[in-house]
């Protein structure tokens, strides 16, 4: 793709973002002026959208975006009501959007309609939206307005007017004077003023009172009480308030046609607690920076460290008397570039709970569609990672999720007459391991068919007759291109082309998957991915001149300078006897004579047991915070997680869980060779 | 494999070499190999380029080589991120079509170069970046 639209994409991904929150906002009671600016926002959204496609050739996502407008435009002409099941249609809709731009990203063909899979309720929108016999009211007429005034007025700001009286709002008028040097700044303070208190529905022109110089303007503005004094205008800027027109005045025959076709009722505590909402909340100015920008000031910040290391180590070597001082400021250089190397690496990141918020409506829409009721739990919003994978793992999950629902829970009747839950259950948890995250999908469905898939692979020639295979083996067979038990391809799943892409995707992120099942009991899919860096608490630790890190959540104790102590040996820690290996001999670095301190490992078990091992080394050197960067593939070593650029050289970050296996093989030749 | 482009003339592991410019991101300067505990075989080391860790090739792993008879004059960076330590540089050549020949299968360096070009007559090896990169995978997965 051309690079050269870059930033067309960024604005595209920017737009994306922007409406997920906007609808997660209409998901809670808010007042009828918010969900008005927010269905505004999300209908603009929607229309630069749709011209950022054509821009870019992709007719096929410009009509699905120009779909989605005209649904927001309905919404907000006051002709489709905010209702959860619309918001959960429109959330499903940009989230169908947005993930076929992701594909269009990475080179893939246009499908036909990106909205297939909810073209049934949008059409049922359309169709609820669509004006009784004898078209449209218009109630703009109502206003105390001069006729040429009214004509000034547009179509949608028409139907604003038509659908706050219906819903037995009045509209205002507020007339200012500004300065002519200041008004453009005056006039948007005032109008976010009283759109802050209820709908601005238009600011027109006014005629300057003949005794004032400057501007005036005419706000409409549908709102209980407009109170001018608190405008956050100054003195002299307002002129007058009249009520243009009072609902009282709307006929009672179209009062009663009120509660198809109006925006959401205002909250009866709107006055006294306005909710919290996106809309309303101040302006956050974003600057985008292509990746590769950032990673230049990463690699000049590393370089600077080393110069700072190297600078600090020839002050040691000098041997001079009053080298204290500028050690310590060397010091106090290093915990600043730290800090900065952090605060770069958290531009990187973003909350694993922002993916959670993509997942959330299409598991509702799929058990909506599917009619299987899910209760679905998150666990882990908190952690995070890497904005770049946010983007790719978008689609793997919604493939996961549509196998879990569509294959893996079993309609409420089956579920009943298992003696299960009626509801189905979905939970995606995502953890930290080492260098790793870490997402668990577990449902509590039927399970995969190890028979099926057997019979499937013994089809397609991936297994032979006879051969007993493991359910290991099995469960990766689904992982193969085109590999489906589906005899049928449903709407939902079933093409064989998921598993399929879920296993490419995040082997292309350098990670892997995991699939286990219980007959009736439920599946786990686990996706484990590397983080590329990382900041990571650890004890330092010295083997000859060699200085290791061991993330410090794995450190049970450190014990040092009391015994000698040999790899193999056994040291008794608060009362247990404990097998003590020398981190030497666990990475095949050559072993010591002996050694004088040593680090407990601990690993936590699954069912709270846990697993401790003495870790020999020869010195402990203390502890601090790291900024670790993975190892790539082709350096990957077994038991280091990573590496960090230090004065004395490279630290190597232990991968705790590997060490300790490491240790243990080890242990066991010992015992062998004996 | 393309006959078309232009190819660096190196010396490496005691032997003469041709690169492709295609599979070079840059030549630099060399910097000290920090020693990786375990490293897989085939890696000696990791040095820092544009920030990140960049692993080195340790030739001496490598069948059909040596270990290098002098120190690295220059670090040869592939595109798929290996650094390959380089004894000279002797300057970019041009191969004809007719001038290549496939490596002959019983050909110690066959796991990692693809074919040899006649510079003045004498054939040689070309290191195939797939190749090399498939065979130090297998290196791995063999630990």
């Amino acid at each position: 793709m051309d690079s050269s639209f870059d930033d067309v994409w960024a604005e595209c991904e920017d737009l994306f973002a922007q409406a997920r929150q906007t609808l997660a906002t209409l998901k809670e009671p808010q007042p009828a002026h918010v969900v008005q600016t927010s269905v505004n926002a999300l209908f603009r959204a929607t229309h630069t959208l749709k011209g950022m496609a054509g821009m870019l050739g992709f007719p096929s996502f410009s009509r699905a975006a120009h779909r989605m407008e005209d649904i927001f435009d309905l919404m907000r002409k006051g002709r489709l009501r905010s209702t959860d099941s619309l918001t959960e249609t429109l959330e499903a809709g940009i989230l169908a959007l947005e993930s076929g731009l992701e594909g269009l990203r990475r080179g893939r063909p246009e499908p036909d309609d990106y909205l297939q899979s909810l073209r049934r309720e949008l059409g049922e929108l359309e169709a609820l939206a669509r004006p009784a016999q004898g078209g449209a009211h218009d109630l703009s007429s109502l206003l105390d307005l001069p006729s040429e005034t009214l004509k000034a007025l547009s179509d949608y700001e028409r139907t604003r007017v038509t659908a706050v009286l219906m819903h037995g709002t009045p509209i205002y008028g507020v007339t200012i004077c500004l300065d002519f040097a200041t008004f453009d700044e005056r006039l948007r303070a005032i109008s976010e003023a009283m759109g802050a208190r209820g709908e601005l529905i238009s600011t027109l022109p006014w005629d300057v009172p003949e005794d004032r110089e400057g501007l005036a303007f005419l706000l409409i503005s549908a709102c209980t009480d407009p109170t001018p004094g608190e405008l956050s205008a100054l003195e002299g800027e307002i002129l007058g308030t009249t009520l243009l027109a009072d609902p009282a005045r709307v006929p009672a025959s179209l009062r009663d046609e009120a509660p198809a076709a109006t925006p959401a009722p205002e909250p009866k505590q709107e006055a006294e607690e306005p909710a919290p909402v996106a809309a309303s909340a101040p302006e956050v100015e974003i600057l985008r920076l292509p990746v590769h920008r950032v990673e230049a000031l990463e690699a000049r910040l590393m370089g600077v460290g080393q110069l700072r290391d190297t600078a600090s180590r020839l002050m040691r070597q000098a041997q001079a008397t009053d080298v204290e001082k500028p050690l310590a400021l060397m010091g106090e250089i290093e915990e600043g570039l730290l800090e900065v190397q952090k605060s770069l690496l958290q531009m990187r990141m973003v909350k694993v709970e922002t993916l959670f918020a993509r997942i959330e409506p299409m598991v509702k829409s799929l058990s909506r569609d599917l009619g299987k009721p899910v209760k679905l739990t998150f666990v882990g919003g908190d952690l995070e990672l890497e904005r770049s994978l946010l983007g790719r793992l978008s689609e793997p999950f919604l493939h996961l999720i549509r196998n879990a629902l569509d294959h893996g829970l079993e309609p409420p009747s089956e579920r009943l007459a298992q003696g299960k839950n009626e509801t189905g259950s979905l939970r995606i948890s995502a953890s930290q391991q080492g260098r790793n995250l870490r997402f668990d999908l577990r449902d509590d469905g039927r399970g995969f068919d190890l028979a099926r898939i057997e019979a499937r692979g013994l089809e397609l020639g991936l297994i032979k007759e006879g051969q007993p295979q493991a359910p290991e083996k099995l469960l990766r067979l689904s992982l193969e291109p085109g590999f489906s038990t589906q005899e049928r391809a449903s709407q939902i799943s079933g093409r064989g082309v998921g598993m399929d892409v879920v296993r490419s995707e995040v082997e292309g992120l350098g990670g892997e998957i995991h699939l286990s099942s219980e007959p009736r009991r439920g599946s786990l899919v686990r996706l484990t991915l590397p983080l590329s860096r990382a900041v990571v608490s650890c004890l330092k630790v010295r083997c000859d001149s060699q200085v290791f890190g061991i993330p410090l959540g794995s450190v049970h104790r450190v014990q040092a300078g009391r015994q000698v102590l040999r790899g193999g040996d056994q040291v008794e820690v608060l009362g247990m006897s404990l097998p003590l290996e020398s981190l030497q001999a666990c990475l095949g670095l050559p072993e010591p004579d002996m050694q004088r301190a040593f680090v407990v490992l601990t690993q936590q078990g699954g069912a709270a047991a846990s697993v401790e091992i003495a870790l020999g080394v020869d010195e402990v050197v203390g502890r601090g915070e790291v900024l670790m960067r993975s190892l790539p593939e082709l350096a990957r070593s077994p038991g280091i997680m990573g590496g960090s650029p230090q004065e004395e050289g490279i630290l190597w970050v232990l991968d705790p869980e590997a060490v300790m296996g490491l240790a243990m093989d080890s242990l066991m030749r010992r015992v062998a060779r004996v | 494999m393309s006959e078309l482009g232009t190819w660096l003339h190196v010396k490496a592991a005691g032997r003469d070499l041709l690169l492709s410019t295609l599979d070079l991101r840059e030549v630099v300067a060399p910097s000290p190999v920090a020693p990786l505990p375990g490293r897989p075989r085939g890696i000696q080391g990791v040095v820092i380029h544009q920030g990140e860790f960049l692993p080195v090739l340790d030739w001496k792993n490598l069948p059909g080589c040596k270990e290098p008879s002098t120190s690295t004059a220059a670090l040869a960076v592939l595109r798929p991120r290996l650094g390959i330590p380089l004894e000279r540089m002797m300057g970019m050549v041009d191969v004809l079509p007719e001038g290549w020949r496939e490596t002959e299968v019983d050909d110690p360096a066959w796991p990692w170069a693809g074919a040899a070009g006649l510079i003045g007559g004498v054939p040689v090896a070309l290191l195939d970046a797939e190749r090399l990169i498939r065979l130090l995978r297998r290196f791995r997965s063999e630990r």
